[in-house]
């Protein structure tokens, strides 16, 4: 919402009856600008506040769902041109491509490799959405059959790629599992009418902004309700451009007859077309088709999805565990902090810059300081002992003496009490790390017997 | 019916800042533009600029990189005339690494005798980057401020050392790298206490730490694209260009592992893991990349769009 | 084993306190009531706790924070040696007793030209008189009034004696979970410490009379240990105290001693877990809440409160700023008492220190204006850098000390102690946090309500800072966000000023409990712009220094 919690107080009632569930008007108004509340909540509104507010909130890009169930992809939904003003909610969504006109064992063959292409990266798969089914062959009989095969062995949603016959065919035989309909562009007005009487997304290809002014009116004159919309760029550079063209014309300037998602077709000898994927996942492409199924180009190619679509606004962690500095022995000394991501570089920085070889240990207190992290209660004895017990550090060292940072030197009998290690208070400020460590005496990392 | 396009205009203008060359070479410059990158709108009149690393020491290269500089890595005068001429480096990183306890253990003067070699070698733009090490560097950063026999960039200054780089970089005309750790704040703060230190702000570059693909890109990229957007928008402090050095997309496992099937070849995976990082900081604004493959540099100055 | 006699003795007082053993030397202090500073609760951060010990002890000799001559004197911190046998003598050192304050209550009378319309009527025998009270983390102050004609009678100040068991709240709340007794001892600290307040004012009183009502400011924590309210909730996630309005009840409820038991309570509700009662009082102080122009005020203090708004809408954070303007913290640092610099000029040229201290003695350390100056005068004269870091100016009156680098405020043959008094770089490092966190919480409240800085037309400024406060110096640090001068309005105490003004005046009162149920509390922790703002605050005057630049104009001199 463009409008400011201030903006929106001026058209509430003032006068903090609580009805909306918020203590104030001025904490409803906040709900509001951020998109957690709505207007109707407020009885007491004037119309023309809930006028303003009702249109202000309405979402600029709109959703395309295509698919079902686990498998459904969402498409659109964006409130932002840049990730960092909030997020970016849709990953772009990756179809790899199949024609219908090879032999069964080449279909099978693409099909087990299209398969392949789901990976697991920091505890989430990273796949490929969609498979996109090109009828090279014509014949909407075959095209229908390799639809129904393609979904069965798959379960992914199809991207159907098809003159008006094969499509209309390929539709009655895969319909439920929700398909995108991808017409030639002279096939428009009959795929649109097949995609406003089965209620499925449709693909609307034209060239340029001003061609896909004409395309989306006719498409939505026919009834087609689900629409992704494509520029048909030539190059990486011109894909670029419209991408940011359609978005910036959703987002800014809220013209609604062009507010879609975009898509893009590299594949069928698209130039560069690993270039413009990478390209289009960072800059609003929505959907891309490609031709490649060579895990060498989609690994990167999702993981730079599954990296840009994180919430910014989710403080930087690094992944907790147990760091080398230089290299440790098991007489050397162990450190522990906090994952955010500041405090690990910092520490790490002087902790190097000390020239001690040590180990440093990093608690998940997801991702605070550690001063934050102790008052909000994840960075305790508990969890420090918890720690030292489970991360292998025991393993690592001979002798039991942790160096606690002086921030949270409170927490050392706790420490002390639950996990059998001594501690030693370390210096409050990372920056003392050099010095404190070079003065540490010997004798407190002997191996501890028993 | 005619659209309109919403495109912003923005009051600032990135300053532009020059790599010196040696005699007979080119210089790179960058910056200058006043709108955001990839797009054909406002005034770009520099294209990003694609450079290679030159390393030093003991090198352990994982085998996709091997099997493209693997020839001339171990000689730094060799591979330099390689990167600046075959494979079309438009300027050099030349990494004294080697001058880290260890990193091959090589002395200060070694380092500055390397340093001249290479400088006399190509007369490609070169930055020099320290070995990481702060007391080594301490020294180096003088020895080679020094030694360098031509203007070059020095690599890098961070709030800790700034004083000690940026005055080797005033003594000798040379221009500073200015980095800080992922943090818009951080970087403009950087460049307020060079120019408090009366460094010329046209010799300065914003190196923002990139992490590779996978293992904390999108943290520079979000901050690439928050710095240049400030520029833009008229703060002077951050209205300048960026340096993204990719060399942290190979420690990642997907770019050197060729024991996962799954990945496919990790001959083409490599430097596309690199690649991928670079179109990424590309899109985010970047002015300058450093590669460490020779394909990524042909792929991301096809990329580089004016 | 200690032997037969089976107490430590503390001296100079000669109290003898009953061994205990796994005990430290401190929570032998704190629970025989010896005085003994403890600013960080026992936690061995502050180094302040320093006794000197004849007898069998083991630990407290910190390397860290004690040098070998003192080590090898006898000299422990209290918090970490514990007694082991043999008589133990504890002799507490002059630096570690706390001390009580000059003057801490020139807060803005309410008063004005308002009617005067007591709480109660007369008392059954004698003068009816009041008390307001403002129950601070740190310090208690009290000012005493006849109700009859609304006369003040007497002020007084105390420090706040729960401070041995945690100088911030969090430590003391920290210490009531984890501390058997814990909380009863925190609980019966701040009723004695309040009970002694009472009976100075009524022994510094010209007239006698029966205490009919108190109104009392105190922070939310203080507010449920003095209702017997538990205040863990306040620590934990959603961190929503326990109850923000609190019953009006006779003093006996409370636990009070005589002197008000049969008085009438009134203690300011709360707005939130970390914004109390005091806050709320400030803000009836300040008015703001009845004009129609958007105002900031900032109550600068270790919690560092900041409210914005007007009289339609408030809202209002604690920024957790940390207690470097109360003296903590900083090495040098020290409360508002005799001896505490309170304002200091650097001459460019010399980089020689002048300064004034309180009470006109040798100083032995520097107050909270103290400390903002000598901060603004560093950057000023360029002896330190934007960063905070000193630069490499030569004959900077600097020496190396076991802190580090460190500016000599003033040299051992001129201080009380007879050692230089010290400023060194990570001392610099706290003020920043706290300044940097002050402001930044400002900051996130404008973004919160999205109305840009220029649309505050005042800022009033409550504190512990001392008697006064130099607007130049906190706005060349970046104490506060760069907003011209003349919208600055300092009130002094403001708490106490709203306590004494709803003494005097029910309808006030009344507003209070109005005011505090209109404004919003707004809890930085979860708010995702606050880190940025804070970073961004972390640099002299400030990142964003070209608003700081047209604020102060010549004020602000940049090093060449």
């Amino acid at each position: 919402m463009a409008l400011t919690a201030i903006d929106i107080y001026k058209l509430l009632p003032k006068t903090n009856c609580k009805e909306c569930g918020q203590p104030t008007c001025l904490a409803f108004a906040m709900q509001i600008a951020a998109g957690k509340a709505s207007i109707e909540l407020c009885p007491p509104a004037s119309e023309e506040a809930k006028e303003k507010l009702s249109a202000a909130a309405a979402p600029p890009l709109p959703k395309v769902t295509i698919g079902t169930g686990e498998r459904e992809v969402v498409l659109g939904d964006e409130t932002v041109l840049f990730r960092h003003e909030k997020t970016f909610y849709h990953p772009t969504a990756i179809a790899v491509s199949i024609r219908d006109d090879g032999s069964d064992e080449e279909f099978a063959s693409r099909l087990a490799a299209i398969r392949r292409l789901s990976f697991e990266r920091v505890g989430q798969r990273i796949a490929v959405d969609l498979v996109a089914l090109r009828c090279a062959s014509g014949e909407a009989g075959r095209y229908a059959r390799a639809a129904a095969a393609a979904f069965e062995a798959t379960g992914l949603p199809l991207v159907l790629f098809a003159p008006a016959g094969p499509l209309a065919a390929a539709v009655e035989a895969v319909a439920p599992s929700r398909p995108l309909l991808v017409p030639t562009p002279e096939d428009l007005l009959p795929a649109a009418k097949l995609a406003a009487e089965r209620k499925l997304p449709l693909w609307v290809r034209a060239g340029g902004i001003e061609g896909l002014s004409v395309a989306l009116a006719d498409a939505r004159a026919a009834g087609a309700v689900s629409l992704v919309a494509d520029p048909s760029p030539e190059t990486p550079r011109d894909a670029v451009s419209l991408a940011t063209d359609l978005r910036r014309l959703a987002i800014l300037g809220r013209v609604r007859d062009l507010a879609y998602p975009s898509a893009f077709d590299l594949g069928g000898g698209f130039p560069d077309p690993f270039l413009a994927a990478a390209l289009l996942v960072a800059k609003y492409g929505s959907l891309l088709v490609l031709d490649s199924a060579d895990p060498a180009d989609l690994l990167p190619l999702l993981t730079l999805r599954q990296n840009l679509f994180t919430d910014p606004q989710r403080p930087i962690q690094v992944e907790a565990g147990v760091y080398a500095i230089g290299t440790p022995s098991e007489s050397s000394p162990v450190l522990i902090t906090t994952n955010f991501s500041l405090t690990y570089f910092t520490v790490r920085g002087d902790s190097e810059a000390a020239k001690v070889p040590a180990y440093l240990l990093i608690a998940d207190v997801d991702g605070m300081s550690v001063l934050t992290a102790w008052a909000a209660g994840k960075f305790t004895g508990e969890s420090i002992s918890k720690m030292l017990a489970e991360c292998g550090i025991g393993e690592k060292v001979s002798h039991r003496t942790l160096i606690l940072p002086g921030m949270v030197a409170r927490l050392s009998g706790r420490i002390e009490e639950l996990s059998g290690w001594r501690v030693l208070v370390g210096p409050q400020e990372s920056s003392a790390l050099p010095s404190y460590l070079r003065r540490l005496p010997p004798a407190a990392f002997l191996p501890v017997h028993g | 019916m005619s659209v309109t396009l919403p495109i912003p205009v923005f009051p600032g203008r990135i300053l532009e800042v020059t790599l010196p060359a040696g005699p007979g070479g080119t210089p790179v410059t960058v910056g200058g533009q006043n709108a955001l990158p990839l797009l054909p709108e406002g005034e770009h009149p520099n294209a990003p600029a694609v450079g290679m690393e030159v390393p030093t020491g003991t090198l352990e290269l994982p085998a996709a990189l091997a099997a493209a500089i693997g020839p001339f890595a171990g000689d730094p005068v060799a591979m330099a005339r390689k990167c600046a001429g075959d494979w079309g480096a438009r300027f050099l990183f030349l990494s004294l690494a080697g001058c880290h306890p260890d990193g091959g253990g090589l002395s200060v003067s070694e380092g500055a005798a390397v340093v001249r070699e290479v400088l006399s070698a190509t007369p490609a733009p070169v930055i020099i980057g320290g070995c990481g090490d702060e007391e080594v560097d301490a020294l180096l950063f003088p020895a080679v401020a020094e030694a360098a026999g031509r203007p070059v960039f020095l690599s890098y200054a961070e709030e800790k050392n700034h004083r000690l780089v940026a005055g080797a970089a005033l003594a000798y005309g040379h221009g500073v790298v200015a980095w800080s750790p992922i943090d818009i704040n951080m970087a403009k703060q950087m460049n307020l206490l060079l120019a408090d230190l009366g460094f010329p702000p046209d010799r300065v570059l914003i190196d923002p730490l990139t992490g590779g693909l996978g293992y904390g890109m999108e943290y520079t990229f979000t901050i690439v694209e928050r710095i240049r957007i400030a520029g833009l928008s008229g703060d002077a402090a951050l209205a300048r260009p960026i340096l993204c050095h990719l060399g942290d997309a190979w420690k990642a496992r997907e770019a050197t592992d060729a024991s996962e099937e799954a990945w496919g070849d990790v001959g083409a995976r490599g430097p596309r893991w690199e690649e991928t990082t670079g179109l990424a900081c590309l899109g985010a604004g970047a002015d300058l990349l450093v590669c460490r493959h020779p394909s990524s540099v042909a792929r991301l100055a096809g990329a580089a769009w004016r | 084993m200690v032997d037969g006699r089976g107490a430590i003795r503390f001296h100079p007082e000669g109290i003898d306190v009953p061994f205990v053993p796994g005990e430290s030397l401190l929570a032998h202090a704190i629970r025989g009531g010896v005085p003994l500073l403890s600013p960080c609760g026992g936690e061995s951060r502050c180094g302040k706790c320093r006794v000197l010990v004849s007898g069998g002890t083991r630990g407290g000799e910190e390397p860290g924070t004690l040098t070998r001559a003192e080590i090898a004197s006898g000299i422990r911190l209290a918090c970490r040696c514990f007694p082991t046998e043999g008589e133990v003598s504890v002799t507490i050192l002059p630096g570690s007793r706390p001390a009580r304050l000059a003057a801490y209550l020139d807060g803005t009378d309410l008063a004005g030209d308002e009617p005067f319309l007591p709480l109660s009527r007369a008392a059954s025998g004698g003068v009816p008189l009041g008390v307001a009270l403002d129950l601070g983390t740190s310090t208690l102050a009290g000012t005493l009034v006849d109700l009859s004609d609304g006369t003040v009678l007497s002020r007084a100040t105390a420090d706040n004696p729960q401070m041995a068991c945690g100088e911030d709240l969090i430590s003391r709340v920290v210490f009531a979970e984890e501390t058997t007794g814990g909380f009863e001892l925190l609980r019966g600290r701040l009723l004695s410490g309040v009970d002694g307040l009472v009976r100075r004012l009524l022994e510094t009183s010209p007239a006698q009379g029966e205490i009919t009502d108190v109104v009392a400011a105190g922070n939310t924590v203080i507010s449920h240990f003095l209702y017997g309210i538990s205040p863990s909730p306040i620590r934990r996630p959603p961190y929503h105290p326990v109850r923000k309005e609190y019953p009006i009840v006779p003093g006996e409820t409370l636990g009070t001693g005589p002197a008000t038991a049969r008085a009438m309570w009134r203690i300011f509700p709360s707005l939130g877990g970390f914004v109390g009662g005091d806050v709320v009082a400030g803000i009836l102080a300040s008015g703001m809440h009845r004009q129609e122009e958007v105002s900031l005020l900032f109550d600068v203090g270790t919690n560092g409160e900041v409210v914005l708004g007007n009289r339609d809408w408030r809202i209002a954070c604690s920024s957790s700023a940390g207690p470097a303007f109360e003296g903590g913290e900083v090495g040098c640092g020290m409360r508002a008492y005799p001896g505490a610099i309170e304002s200091v000029r650097i001459d460019p040229e010399s980089s020689a220190a002048e300064w004034t201290a309180i009470g006109r003695v040798r100083p032995a350390g520097l107050c909270g204006s103290g400390i903002l100056d000598l901060c603004a005068e560093l950057f000023r004269a360029g002896i330190v850098d934007r960063g905070g870091r000193f630069t490499s100016r030569d004959g900077d009156g600097r020496r190396s000390t076991e802190r580090g680098e460190a500016f000599v405020v003033v040299p051992g043959e001129k201080s009380a102690t007879g050692r230089d008094v010290v400023f060194c770089e990570s001392d610099l490092k706290s003020v920043l946090r706290t300044k940097a966190a002050l402001c930044a919480a400002a900051e996130a409240l404008l973004a919160a309500v999205g109305l840009p800085r220029e649309a505050v037309a005042r800022v009033y400024v409550a504190g512990g800072f001392g008697n006064f406060l130099d607007l130049r110096s906190a706005l060349t640090i970046g104490l506060f966000p760069p907003i011209p001068l003349a919208r600055f309005a300092p009130l002094g105490n403001a708490s106490l000023a709203g306590a004494l003004g709803a003494l005097r005046n029910r309808r006030r009162w009344k507003e209070a409990l109005s005011l505090a149920s209109g404004t919003l509390y707004h809890d930085l922790s979860s708010d995702p712009g606050f880190m940025e703002l804070y970073q961004r605050g972390l640099f002299l005057p400030h990142t964003d220094e070209e608003s700081y630049r047209s604020v102060l104009a010549a004020e602000v001199r940049v090093y060449p």
